[in-house]
Protein backbone atom coordinates (compact mmCIF):
# COMPACT_ATOMS: atom_id res chain seq x y z
CA UNK A 1 0.00 0.00 0.00
CA UNK A 2 1.47 3.33 -1.07
CA UNK A 3 0.13 6.21 1.02
CA UNK A 4 0.71 9.74 -0.33
CA UNK A 5 -0.91 11.68 2.46
CA UNK A 6 -3.28 11.42 5.40
CA UNK A 7 -5.85 14.13 6.02
CA UNK A 8 -7.67 14.62 9.30
CA UNK A 9 -10.67 16.88 9.86
CA UNK A 10 -12.43 17.54 13.14
CA UNK A 11 -15.60 19.57 13.27
CA UNK A 12 -16.88 20.90 16.57
CA UNK A 13 -20.36 22.41 16.60
CA UNK A 14 -21.05 24.88 19.41
CA UNK A 15 -24.43 26.24 18.33
CA UNK A 16 -27.08 25.00 15.93
CA UNK A 17 -30.42 26.61 15.12
CA UNK A 18 -29.28 29.50 17.29
CA UNK A 19 -29.11 27.35 20.40
CA UNK A 20 -26.10 26.16 22.32
CA UNK A 21 -24.94 22.56 21.83
CA UNK A 22 -23.60 21.18 25.12
CA UNK A 23 -21.30 19.38 25.04
CA UNK A 24 -20.10 20.55 21.63
CA UNK A 25 -20.94 18.03 18.90
CA UNK A 26 -17.83 16.42 17.39
CA UNK A 27 -17.34 14.66 14.06
CA UNK A 28 -13.93 13.46 12.87
CA UNK A 29 -12.75 12.13 9.52
CA UNK A 30 -9.42 10.56 8.65
CA UNK A 31 -8.70 9.98 4.97
CA UNK A 32 -5.76 8.17 3.38
CA UNK A 33 -4.79 9.08 -0.16
CA UNK A 34 -3.35 5.91 -1.66
CA UNK A 35 -2.20 4.66 -5.00
CA UNK A 36 -4.95 2.65 -6.70
CA UNK A 37 -3.65 -0.94 -6.33
CA UNK A 38 -5.01 -1.74 -9.81
CA UNK A 39 -3.82 1.40 -11.58
CA UNK A 40 -2.46 0.86 -15.07
CA UNK A 41 -3.42 -2.81 -15.23
CA UNK A 42 -6.41 -2.58 -17.52
CA UNK A 43 -9.53 -4.49 -16.50
CA UNK A 44 -8.57 -6.77 -13.62
CA UNK A 45 -11.07 -9.61 -13.27
CA UNK A 46 -9.98 -10.91 -9.88
CA UNK A 47 -9.69 -8.13 -7.30
CA UNK A 48 -9.11 -10.50 -4.37
CA UNK A 49 -5.28 -10.37 -4.32
CA UNK A 50 -5.32 -6.56 -4.29
CA UNK A 51 -7.96 -6.56 -1.57
CA UNK A 52 -5.96 -8.99 0.54
CA UNK A 53 -2.81 -6.90 0.11
CA UNK A 54 -4.42 -3.58 1.02
CA UNK A 55 -7.80 -3.56 2.80
CA UNK A 56 -6.75 -4.82 6.22
CA UNK A 57 -3.73 -2.51 6.40
CA UNK A 58 -5.95 0.44 5.50
CA UNK A 59 -8.48 -0.44 8.20
CA UNK A 60 -5.69 -0.84 10.75
CA UNK A 61 -4.29 2.56 9.79
CA UNK A 62 -7.52 4.54 9.75
CA UNK A 63 -9.58 3.08 12.61
CA UNK A 64 -7.37 4.10 15.55
CA UNK A 65 -6.55 7.42 13.86
CA UNK A 66 -10.17 8.52 13.52
CA UNK A 67 -11.02 7.54 17.09
CA UNK A 68 -7.96 9.42 18.31
CA UNK A 69 -8.99 12.50 16.32
CA UNK A 70 -12.52 12.30 17.71
CA UNK A 71 -11.20 12.21 21.28
CA UNK A 72 -14.38 10.61 22.60
CA UNK A 73 -16.22 7.30 22.23
CA UNK A 74 -17.82 6.98 18.79
CA UNK A 75 -21.59 6.68 18.67
CA UNK A 76 -22.00 6.89 14.90
CA UNK A 77 -19.72 6.00 12.02
CA UNK A 78 -19.33 5.74 8.25
CA UNK A 79 -16.81 5.19 5.46
CA UNK A 80 -15.89 6.44 2.01
CA UNK A 81 -13.96 5.46 -1.10
CA UNK A 82 -13.39 8.13 -3.75
CA UNK A 83 -11.73 6.79 -6.85
CA UNK A 84 -9.61 8.92 -9.18
CA UNK A 85 -10.74 9.38 -12.76
CA UNK A 86 -8.69 6.56 -14.27
CA UNK A 87 -10.01 3.91 -11.88
CA UNK A 88 -13.27 2.02 -11.47
CA UNK A 89 -15.66 2.66 -8.62
CA UNK A 90 -15.37 -1.10 -8.18
CA UNK A 91 -11.78 -0.53 -7.04
CA UNK A 92 -12.89 1.74 -4.21
CA UNK A 93 -15.71 -0.60 -3.27
CA UNK A 94 -13.23 -3.47 -3.24
CA UNK A 95 -11.17 -1.80 -0.53
CA UNK A 96 -14.01 -0.76 1.79
CA UNK A 97 -16.68 -3.42 1.26
CA UNK A 98 -14.81 -6.23 2.94
CA UNK A 99 -14.74 -7.31 6.55
CA UNK A 100 -10.96 -7.08 6.32
CA UNK A 101 -11.38 -3.29 6.26
CA UNK A 102 -14.44 -2.60 8.39
CA UNK A 103 -13.75 -5.00 11.23
CA UNK A 104 -10.82 -2.88 12.41
CA UNK A 105 -13.22 0.02 13.00
CA UNK A 106 -15.97 -2.15 14.49
CA UNK A 107 -13.54 -3.73 16.93
CA UNK A 108 -11.90 -0.46 17.93
CA UNK A 109 -15.28 1.27 18.45
CA UNK A 110 -17.09 -1.70 20.04
CA UNK A 111 -19.51 -1.49 17.14
CA UNK A 112 -21.71 -4.10 15.52
CA UNK A 113 -23.59 -2.57 12.59
CA UNK A 114 -22.60 -2.31 8.95
CA UNK A 115 -20.79 0.89 8.09
CA UNK A 116 -22.79 3.18 5.80
CA UNK A 117 -20.70 4.22 2.83
CA UNK A 118 -20.20 6.56 -0.09
CA UNK A 119 -18.41 5.40 -3.22
CA UNK A 120 -17.85 7.75 -6.10
CA UNK A 121 -15.38 8.71 -8.78
CA UNK A 122 -14.14 12.22 -9.18
CA UNK A 123 -11.35 14.65 -9.91
CA UNK A 124 -8.99 15.99 -7.27
CA UNK A 125 -10.88 18.38 -5.01
CA UNK A 126 -14.21 16.62 -5.43
CA UNK A 127 -16.57 17.23 -2.50
CA UNK A 128 -18.04 14.11 -0.96
CA UNK A 129 -20.48 13.43 1.87
CA UNK A 130 -19.91 10.54 4.27
CA UNK A 131 -23.11 9.11 5.77
CA UNK A 132 -22.97 8.05 9.42
CA UNK A 133 -25.29 5.81 11.41
CA UNK A 134 -25.35 4.48 14.96
CA UNK A 135 -22.62 1.96 15.72
CA UNK A 136 -24.85 -0.70 17.29
CA UNK A 137 -28.34 -0.02 15.91
CA UNK A 138 -28.68 1.44 12.44
CA UNK A 139 -32.35 2.27 13.06
CA UNK A 140 -31.58 4.91 15.70
CA UNK A 141 -32.75 8.03 13.88
CA UNK A 142 -31.03 10.59 16.06
CA UNK A 143 -27.66 9.40 14.75
CA UNK A 144 -28.41 9.54 11.00
CA UNK A 145 -26.12 12.33 9.80
CA UNK A 146 -23.53 13.21 7.17
CA UNK A 147 -20.26 15.06 7.09
CA UNK A 148 -18.69 16.79 4.10
CA UNK A 149 -15.09 16.35 3.00
CA UNK A 150 -12.84 17.88 0.35
CA UNK A 151 -9.14 17.34 -0.28
CA UNK A 152 -7.80 19.95 -2.67
CA UNK A 153 -5.29 17.78 -4.52
CA UNK A 154 -6.78 14.29 -4.23
CA UNK A 155 -7.57 11.85 -5.68
CA UNK A 156 -5.20 12.01 -8.63
CA UNK A 157 -6.43 9.91 -11.59
CA UNK A 158 -4.49 6.87 -10.35
CA UNK A 159 -5.34 7.26 -6.65
CA UNK A 160 -8.13 6.36 -4.24
CA UNK A 161 -9.16 8.33 -1.15
CA UNK A 162 -10.33 5.97 1.58
CA UNK A 163 -11.85 7.56 4.66
CA UNK A 164 -13.49 6.73 7.97
CA UNK A 165 -15.81 9.08 9.83
CA UNK A 166 -16.85 8.99 13.49
CA UNK A 167 -19.27 11.12 15.50
CA UNK A 168 -19.41 11.33 19.29
CA UNK A 169 -23.17 11.90 19.25
CA UNK A 170 -26.19 12.21 16.98
CA UNK A 171 -27.26 15.38 15.18
CA UNK A 172 -26.69 18.54 17.23
CA UNK A 173 -30.36 19.35 17.89
CA UNK A 174 -31.89 15.95 17.12
CA UNK A 175 -35.55 15.85 18.05
CA UNK A 176 -37.28 13.43 15.67
CA UNK A 177 -39.61 10.75 16.97
CA UNK A 178 -37.94 7.33 17.00
CA UNK A 179 -38.80 4.79 14.33
CA UNK A 180 -40.66 2.66 16.91
CA UNK A 181 -43.32 5.35 17.34
CA UNK A 182 -44.39 4.89 13.72
CA UNK A 183 -44.58 1.12 13.73
CA UNK B 1 -14.77 37.06 33.71
CA UNK B 2 -11.64 36.42 31.70
CA UNK B 3 -11.58 32.79 32.80
CA UNK B 4 -15.13 32.27 31.72
CA UNK B 5 -14.39 33.68 28.27
CA UNK B 6 -11.36 31.45 27.84
CA UNK B 7 -13.27 28.46 29.06
CA UNK B 8 -16.33 28.87 26.88
CA UNK B 9 -15.98 31.67 24.34
CA UNK B 10 -19.14 30.76 22.42
CA UNK B 11 -21.38 33.44 23.81
CA UNK B 12 -18.78 36.17 23.91
CA UNK B 13 -17.84 35.92 20.23
CA UNK B 14 -20.92 34.24 18.74
CA UNK B 15 -18.99 31.05 17.92
CA UNK B 16 -20.97 28.51 15.88
CA UNK B 17 -18.35 25.93 15.03
CA UNK B 18 -14.66 25.08 14.81
CA UNK B 19 -13.17 23.08 11.95
CA UNK B 20 -9.69 21.54 12.02
CA UNK B 21 -7.99 20.36 8.80
CA UNK B 22 -4.63 18.61 9.03
CA UNK B 23 -2.56 16.82 6.42
CA UNK B 24 0.59 14.77 6.66
CA UNK B 25 2.51 14.00 3.47
CA UNK B 26 4.19 10.61 3.29
CA UNK B 27 5.22 10.71 -0.35
CA UNK B 28 5.29 13.47 -2.95
CA UNK B 29 6.12 12.74 -6.56
CA UNK B 30 6.74 9.18 -5.43
CA UNK B 31 9.37 9.89 -2.80
CA UNK B 32 9.27 10.50 0.93
CA UNK B 33 10.20 14.06 1.97
CA UNK B 34 13.57 14.44 3.68
CA UNK B 35 11.82 16.53 6.31
CA UNK B 36 8.17 15.43 6.54
CA UNK B 37 5.80 18.22 7.55
CA UNK B 38 2.41 18.28 9.17
CA UNK B 39 0.21 21.19 8.18
CA UNK B 40 -3.03 22.32 9.72
CA UNK B 41 -5.63 25.03 9.56
CA UNK B 42 -8.22 25.81 12.21
CA UNK B 43 -11.31 27.78 11.24
CA UNK B 44 -13.73 29.44 13.63
CA UNK B 45 -17.17 30.41 12.38
CA UNK B 46 -18.47 33.45 14.27
CA UNK B 47 -21.26 35.94 13.97
CA UNK B 48 -20.11 39.09 12.15
CA UNK B 49 -20.09 41.65 14.98
CA UNK B 50 -20.78 44.39 12.42
CA UNK B 51 -23.40 42.71 10.22
CA UNK B 52 -25.84 45.39 9.09
CA UNK B 53 -23.65 48.24 10.28
CA UNK B 54 -22.68 50.97 7.82
CA UNK B 55 -19.21 51.71 6.41
CA UNK B 56 -18.60 54.54 8.86
CA UNK B 57 -19.03 52.27 11.89
CA UNK B 58 -16.06 52.34 14.24
CA UNK B 59 -14.62 48.82 14.43
CA UNK B 60 -12.25 49.22 17.33
CA UNK B 61 -14.38 48.20 20.28
CA UNK B 62 -15.46 44.86 18.86
CA UNK B 63 -12.13 44.02 17.23
CA UNK B 64 -10.30 44.52 20.51
CA UNK B 65 -12.85 42.34 22.29
CA UNK B 66 -13.32 39.50 19.74
CA UNK B 67 -9.91 39.14 18.08
CA UNK B 68 -7.94 38.21 21.23
CA UNK B 69 -10.41 35.43 22.02
CA UNK B 70 -10.01 34.07 18.48
CA UNK B 71 -6.21 34.32 18.64
CA UNK B 72 -6.13 32.20 21.77
CA UNK B 73 -8.72 29.70 20.62
CA UNK B 74 -7.25 29.10 17.16
CA UNK B 75 -3.62 28.89 18.26
CA UNK B 76 -4.48 26.51 21.09
CA UNK B 77 -6.08 24.17 18.57
CA UNK B 78 -3.21 24.53 16.08
CA UNK B 79 -0.58 23.79 18.71
CA UNK B 80 -2.54 20.77 19.86
CA UNK B 81 -3.03 19.50 16.29
CA UNK B 82 0.64 19.86 15.34
CA UNK B 83 2.27 18.39 18.43
CA UNK B 84 3.43 21.47 20.32
CA UNK B 85 4.44 25.03 19.62
CA UNK B 86 8.12 24.11 19.21
CA UNK B 87 7.17 21.95 16.23
CA UNK B 88 5.63 24.84 14.33
CA UNK B 89 7.94 26.48 11.76
CA UNK B 90 5.58 28.38 9.45
CA UNK B 91 2.33 30.26 9.93
CA UNK B 92 -0.43 32.16 8.17
CA UNK B 93 -3.88 33.63 8.74
CA UNK B 94 -7.06 34.23 6.77
CA UNK B 95 -10.68 35.27 6.91
CA UNK B 96 -13.77 34.72 4.78
CA UNK B 97 -16.50 37.25 5.35
CA UNK B 98 -20.12 36.45 4.49
CA UNK B 99 -21.94 38.41 1.83
CA UNK B 100 -23.66 40.80 4.24
CA UNK B 101 -20.29 42.01 5.55
CA UNK B 102 -17.34 44.03 4.29
CA UNK B 103 -13.81 42.76 3.65
CA UNK B 104 -12.93 45.49 6.15
CA UNK B 105 -14.66 43.39 8.80
CA UNK B 106 -12.37 40.45 8.02
CA UNK B 107 -9.42 42.80 8.20
CA UNK B 108 -10.56 44.14 11.54
CA UNK B 109 -10.35 40.64 13.02
CA UNK B 110 -7.03 39.47 11.51
CA UNK B 111 -4.93 42.55 10.64
CA UNK B 112 -4.67 44.33 13.95
CA UNK B 113 -2.42 43.64 16.95
CA UNK B 114 -5.41 42.20 18.79
CA UNK B 115 -5.10 39.12 16.56
CA UNK B 116 -1.75 39.25 14.76
CA UNK B 117 0.47 40.12 17.71
CA UNK B 118 -1.18 37.50 19.89
CA UNK B 119 -1.01 34.76 17.25
CA UNK B 120 2.68 35.58 16.76
CA UNK B 121 3.26 35.48 20.50
CA UNK B 122 1.34 32.25 21.08
CA UNK B 123 3.13 30.53 18.17
CA UNK B 124 6.49 31.96 19.29
CA UNK B 125 7.14 33.69 15.99
CA UNK B 126 8.71 36.97 14.94
CA UNK B 127 7.70 37.40 11.29
CA UNK B 128 4.82 39.40 9.93
CA UNK B 129 2.05 36.85 9.34
CA UNK B 130 1.06 36.41 5.70
CA UNK B 131 -2.65 36.24 4.92
CA UNK B 132 -5.54 35.80 2.52
CA UNK B 133 -9.04 37.17 2.73
CA UNK B 134 -12.18 37.11 0.63
CA UNK B 135 -15.91 37.61 0.72
CA UNK B 136 -17.83 34.53 -0.31
CA UNK B 137 -20.79 32.23 0.02
CA UNK B 138 -20.65 29.23 2.35
CA UNK B 139 -18.41 26.41 1.16
CA UNK B 140 -15.82 28.58 -0.57
CA UNK B 141 -12.28 27.22 -0.42
CA UNK B 142 -9.66 29.75 0.58
CA UNK B 143 -5.96 29.09 -0.04
CA UNK B 144 -4.05 30.23 3.04
CA UNK B 145 -0.39 31.19 2.53
CA UNK B 146 2.23 30.23 5.10
CA UNK B 147 5.79 31.35 5.57
CA UNK B 148 8.53 30.90 8.16
CA UNK B 149 7.55 32.19 11.57
CA UNK B 150 10.94 33.73 12.40
CA UNK B 151 12.61 34.16 8.98
CA UNK B 152 9.89 35.10 6.52
CA UNK B 153 12.23 35.09 3.52
CA UNK B 154 13.06 31.38 3.97
CA UNK B 155 11.94 30.19 0.55
CA UNK B 156 11.64 26.50 1.45
CA UNK B 157 8.75 27.35 3.75
CA UNK B 158 6.63 29.23 1.21
CA UNK B 159 3.57 26.99 1.01
CA UNK B 160 -0.20 27.04 1.22
CA UNK B 161 -2.98 25.07 2.83
CA UNK B 162 -6.63 25.12 1.83
CA UNK B 163 -9.34 25.95 4.33
CA UNK B 164 -13.03 25.34 3.73
CA UNK B 165 -16.14 25.08 5.91
CA UNK B 166 -19.00 23.44 4.01
CA UNK B 167 -21.80 25.52 5.55
CA UNK B 168 -20.03 28.76 6.40
CA UNK B 169 -19.86 31.67 6.25
CA UNK B 170 -23.53 32.49 6.20
CA UNK B 171 -24.20 36.03 5.01
CA UNK B 172 -23.90 37.44 8.53
CA UNK B 173 -20.90 35.36 9.62
CA UNK B 174 -17.10 35.50 9.35
CA UNK B 175 -14.76 32.50 9.16
CA UNK B 176 -11.45 33.32 10.84
CA UNK B 177 -8.53 30.98 10.17
CA UNK B 178 -5.08 30.39 11.61
CA UNK B 179 -2.77 27.92 9.87
CA UNK B 180 0.68 26.46 10.44
CA UNK B 181 3.20 23.91 9.21
CA UNK B 182 5.91 21.96 11.00
CA UNK B 183 8.30 22.11 8.07
CA UNK B 184 9.05 23.09 4.48
CA UNK B 185 7.50 21.96 1.19
CA UNK B 186 8.06 18.22 0.55
CA UNK B 187 11.03 18.57 -1.80
CA UNK B 188 12.26 22.19 -1.61
CA UNK B 189 14.93 22.84 -4.24
CA UNK B 190 14.49 26.35 -5.60
CA UNK B 191 17.39 27.86 -3.72
CA UNK B 192 17.28 30.80 -1.38
CA UNK B 193 18.33 34.41 -1.27
CA UNK B 194 21.79 33.31 -0.20
CA UNK B 195 22.24 31.10 -3.27
CA UNK B 196 20.46 33.18 -5.89
CA UNK B 197 22.52 34.66 -8.71
CA UNK B 198 22.06 38.35 -9.41
CA UNK B 199 19.21 38.63 -11.89
CA UNK B 200 18.56 41.90 -13.70
CA UNK B 201 17.78 42.82 -17.27
CA UNK B 202 21.51 43.37 -17.74
CA UNK B 203 22.59 39.95 -16.48
CA UNK B 204 20.12 38.18 -18.76
CA UNK B 205 20.93 38.09 -22.43
CA UNK B 206 17.29 38.49 -23.23
CA UNK B 207 14.14 38.99 -21.18
CA UNK B 208 11.37 36.95 -22.75
CA UNK B 209 8.37 38.99 -23.72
Amino acid sequence: MNVRKIVTTVEEIRTEGGREVTPAARIAVVAAVIENPWAGQGFVEDLAPGIDATASDLGALLAPAVLDALGAPAEAYGKAAIVGLDGEIEHGSALIHTLQFGDHFRKAANATTLLPAVEKRGAAGVVFDIPLKHITDATIRSHHQTTEVRITDAPHPDEIVVALAAAAQGRPQQRLAPLSTEQ
Amino acid sequence: MQERITDRPDDSIGLRKLVLYRDVVFTEAGEAPAQPARRASVAAVIRNPWAGAGPTTDLHAEQSRVAPVLARLLTDRLIDALGGVAEIEAFGKAAIVGTAGEIEHAGALIHTPYFGNLVREFLQGESIICFADTRAEAGETLVVPLWHKTHAATRSHYQTISARVADAPRADEIVVIAAASTGPRPHPRIGDRKTDPVVTTETLEKVPS
